[in-house]
């Protein structure tokens, strides 16, 4: 252990002589490292956000029913279906015990919020959903103040409303009590009954969760009777009542909802877990070429390592002799110019991981949201093992060939 | 120690190596002992095979016929790293051209046979001092190499050859790159290490600084006679 610092000692000793060509060789092997830890931090940067979405989806256990278009043999039939409506969700809860929550959505089109002359023009408008309080497990919202939706609101078409957090600051002044006061919606008054929680994730200064934040909630039954007039839904989600199920939801579902459509196929049932294996796919694929990427900057580095050190051999034989005429055995050469290799790489390595740092940061702030690298600590760890693996294997050769030099003509050399 | 006992024995030695296209015999049949205690000049005129020999005495170099023992013991028998070992505490080098390492300290130079001992002693600091003191050198412990007279180098190098406290101290020409009266000082230093017991051999080509020592051994065309003492 001694023997090793004191090898680390001497090596820094070295490259204080040679500052020129050790800056060069440390900055070979930091360009390796922060070009690793940089692609790395890309990558999981890219699929944090990814699996984030998957998972604002609703994750894994969801299951989607939508509308969509009858193939060719069955269009002259395609009437005979009454489509997605409120029926086919309770058809679902009563004949599929597979099925945990059930949400039947109806999206309010080109909905209009007012009050008091104010009205809410989100980024893309306000968005009004008729629902049940199954929205707020599946999709991930909480009722931060007030309450959700009862039995009697659903019952009786109540005309109630649970407001996200972007609509109250709007319609409301900071300090004004939202709760019980009422707001037009469509020209019809609806009583706040509850406000969402604030969604926040930033990517610089964007809100990537502002949608979650635009949002409005009525009864599914008070939109289907008093604004759409009609009660197909827009939307039917349902979940697994766990994942080991989700197959058999899938199909115990489906076959439920042909049944209600009277065999017309108008809908479609997907899952996340399509998207679960692109992603999965994808990640590994990723991660193949981001090695490699970095498996060739690290090999650049252990060449720039190797050079270095079979030149810094080639001007030091007379010392080499020197040191074999005052005892030093072949393995303490070696050990030398193998400790020196180490600290060159070190020093790199530790240079690298900085620029890594400072670059990610300042990308972090410059670029848009989403496509931002991350801070990786496995990043720093593989980086940093790997660039004193670079700088043993680079200093191995040169160091056998050090030791093997015969004394005598070593001391001869001028 | 007792006094007279054999520290280097070498039986019928020869080297012979390839030059060229020709066999060149540098060494023939050399057979002597160096006992503790002595001071031996081995004189010779440049080409006569007495580097060779120096550096045989050393185990730099291995002989092509004959054996060397060292303390009684052959030496063909040892690994490189057990050679490496001997040199480190039992056998001080000095050169012509001192061979100090440029980028260390004064200090660092004389410390470094002791980095390559088995276990580094414990007063190894002390040890460096005690070398530099011997030599007159304490006050330039600091400084690098280049910043020093020929003789002071000269004298660093003996420092560091003395600085494991070794059986034997092998010098190959330590007046050659030196004036003559830093010379003359050098040669008194080696005589005061003698009378305090050290060992001593002396390479060199010059009879006048081969008469300072009580034994020579003259080397011509590879062979080693006994010469006269002074």
């Amino acid at each position: 252990m001694n023997r090793l610092f004191s090898g680390v000692g001497n090596g820094f000793a070295e490259i204080w002589g040679h500052k020129l060509r050790s800056l060069l060789t440390v900055s070979c092997v930091m360009l390796g490292v922060a070009s690793m830890v940089l692609t790395t931090g890309f990558m999981e940067g890219f699929f944090k956000n990814w699996e984030d979405s998957l998972q604002d989806q609703g994750g894994v256990e969801k299951i989607f029913v939508t509308a969509q278009g009858v193939k060719e043999r069955q269009e002259p039939f395609a009437a005979v279906s009454p489509g997605l409506t409120l029926a086919d969700a309770r058809a679902l809860r009563a004949l599929v015990p597979q099925i945990g929550v059930i949400s039947p959505e109806i999206d309010a089109a080109r909905p209009r919020l007012a009050r008091k002359g104010k009205t809410f023009e989100g980024r893309r408008g306000a968005r009004v959903m008729g629902v049940t309080n199954a929205i707020l497990e599946i999709n991930r919202y909480e009722v931060a103040t007030g309450r959700a939706f009862s039995e009697l609101d659903l019952a009786d078409d109540s005309e109630v409303i649970l407001i996200g957090s972007k609509i109250r600051e709007t319609l409301f002044a900071p300090g004004e009590e939202p709760l019980g006061a009422f707001i037009d919606f469509n020209n019809r008054p609806f009583r706040v009954i509850g406000v969402l929680r604030k969604y926040e994730r930033l990517w610089g200064d964007y809100n990537t969760l502002d949608w979650k934040n635009e949002i409005c909630f009525v009864p599914v039954t008070t939109m289907a009777t008093k604004i759409q007039r009609s009660d197909r839904l827009s939307f039917l989600n349902f979940k697994a009542v766990d994942i080991s199920l989700l197959r058999e939801a899938v199909d115990a579902g489906a076959n439920v909802l042909a049944q209600q459509h009277r065999g017309i196929i108008d809908f479609s049932v997907r899952t996340n877990e399509e998207q679960l294996a692109s992603f999965a796919s994808t990640k590994a694929s990723f991660v193949i070429g981001g090695s490699a990427i970095a498996g060739v900057s690290l090999l650049v580095s252990g060449i720039g390592i190797m050079n270095l050190m079979l030149a810094s051999i080639n001007e030091r034989v007379r010392e080499i002799g020197i040191r074999k005429a005052v005892g030093a055995t072949p393995f303490n050469i070696f050990s030398q110019f193998v400790a020196e290799a180490v600290t060159l790489s070190l020093l790199g390595g530790t240079a690298g991981v900085a620029v890594a740092v400072g670059l990610i940061k300042v990308l972090a702030t410059t670029l848009p949201p989403g496509s931002t690298p991350l801070l990786s600590p496995s990043a720093f760890v593989v980086g940093f093992f790997f660039s004193v693996a670079a700088g043993v294997m680079a200093g191995i050769y040169p160091a056998i060939q050090a030791a093997k030099l015969d004394p005598i003509e070593a001391l001869r050399y001028e | 120690m007792p006094l007279g006992s054999e520290v280097l024995r070498l039986d019928r030695v020869g080297k012979r190596y390839p030059m060229g296209d020709v066999i060149v015999d540098a060494l023939v049949d050399a057979s002597f002992t160096l006992n503790e205690g002595e001071a031996v000049a081995i004189l010779g005129p440049s080409g006569s095979g007495k580097s060779t020999l120096m550096h045989l005495l050393g185990f730099l170099d291995s002989p092509s016929s004959g054996e060397i023992l060292f303390e009684g013991r052959p030496v063909a028998v040892l690994t490189e790293s057990q050679r490496a070992r001997i040199r480190a505490e039992k056998i001080g080098f000095v050169f012509q051209a001192f061979n100090l390492l440029p980028r260390l300290s004064v200090r660092a130079n004389v410390a470094l046979p002791l980095a390559y001992h088995g276990s580094p002693p414990a007063d190894a600091a002390d040890r460096v001092s005690r070398a530099l003191e011997l030599v007159g050198m304490t006050n330039r412990a600091h400084h690098k190499p280049g910043e020093l007279s020929g003789g002071q180098r000269q004298r660093v190098a003996i420092a560091r050859a003395l600085v494991n406290e070794p059986r034997i101290l092998l010098a190959d020409e330590p007046t050659g790159n030196l004036d003559t009266k830093t010379a003359a000082a050098i040669l008194d230093l080696f005589k005061e290490l003698n009378r305090l017991g050290r060992t001593i051999v002396v390479v060199t080509h010059s009879p006048e600084i081969a008469a300072n020592f009580r034994r020579q051994l003259h080397v011509r065309d590879g062979r080693v006679t006994e010469g006269g003492s002074a």
